[in-house]
């Protein structure tokens, strides 16, 4: 259950990792049928430009989900928008943190609605995506 | 020679058209526990998504799938034995019946996704409709990038709105 004494403009939600790994990329790649080579190959991934095989954005976008619902509740919360842009690849390798703060927090139909930005770093301290997102729950 | 655009005139003109549309199979108990089990890797997942007993008691009252979850992956029901074009190839030019600009490799740019308060639920089957929402194009660290945008509303077996997403994907020489 979310402490509602968090709901405030700057509060920083609690980050989620998770390591750039095979056992990660590829349980992802089985459920969401994410087989590029490019997120499976060393190889194929420095064909492409990039220093090693790369994660999926999707599933750094997925994770913004459950960065959201770890803090608001999965039973009392529901997602109304998650956006993300790339600004770097996820590098195999580099383990993913995803962080973000509270911007505004507004009251409308009964629901309480928390503006947040969102984001995404590697543990080189480089930020390898931006996003923002709305969660609401109720009043 | 030096490409200095690869968006065409097929291609500017299409811009706008839906062109890809998709039938799931029913959403299954499994589907949804498969697919938490793996974001929420090593974690076990939280009980709403698995325990049928426990997720009566929450205030969506009976299992959900959670927002992010795809009912598209793998095979889908319409187009009967498609195994998920949009994964393998998933810019527009192949369904609108256009020619596609040469590239070396593509990538995710960017997701934006609004939900309903519809949640997808086991024993649903989603629609998508799939538009091609625009192109741009900017000089970047690999190059020329073609930015291909895309839109893509689901709805539910009762014609709920689910959600709409919003995705931009990278191409380039």
């Amino acid at each position: 259950m979310i402490d509602r004494e968090t709901l405030k403009p700057g509060f920083e939600i609690p980050t989620i990792s998770r390591p750039g790994d095979y056992q990660y990329w590829n349980r992802y790649a089985g459920v969401n049928y994410e087989f590029a080579g490019h997120h499976m190959d060393d190889a194929v991934g420095q064909y492409e430009g990039f220093e090693a095989a790369i994660g999926m954005g999707p599933f750094i976008h997925a994770l913004m989900h459950v960065l959201l619902r770890e803090w608001v509740g999965d039973d009392v919360g529901r997602i109304v928008k998650v956006g993300m842009q790339s600004r770097r690849p996820w590098i195999r390798g580099r383990t993913l943190t995803e962080g973000g703060k509270v911007t505004n927090v507004r009251e409308e139909d009964g629901e309480i609605f928390v503006d947040l930005e969102l984001y995404g770093d590697n543990d080189k301290g480089e930020r390898l995506v931006i996003g923002n997102g709305v969660v609401a729950i109720p009043a | 020679m030096t490409v200095t655009t690869l968006i065409s005139p097929e291609m500017a003109a299409a811009v706008g058209r839906e062109y890809q549309w998709a039938t799931s199979y029913p959403i299954a108990e499994s589907d949804i526990r498969r697919w938490v089990s793996a974001m929420y890797y090593p974690k076990t997942p939280p009980r709403l998504y698995w325990d049928a007993e426990y997720a009566k008691t929450t205030r969506w009252g009976g299992i959900v799938a959670p927002e992010e979850f795809n009912p598209f992956a793998w095979m889908r029901a319409d187009p009967p034995g498609s195994m998920g074009p949009e994964a393998a190839t998933p810019w527009p030019e192949l369904d609108l019946g256009i020619p596609c600009p040469q590239f070396k490799a593509n990538i995710f740019a960017g997701l934006e996704v609004e939900f309903t308060k519809v949640r997808m639920r086991p024993g649903d089957v989603i629609k998508s409709a799939l538009r091609l929402g625009g192109y741009h194009e900017k000089e970047g660290r690999l190059g020329l990038m073609l930015f291909t945008s895309r839109e893509d509303h689901w709805t539910n077996q009762n014609g709920e709105l689910v959600r709409i997403s919003r995705g931009n994907l990278i191409r380039y020489l």
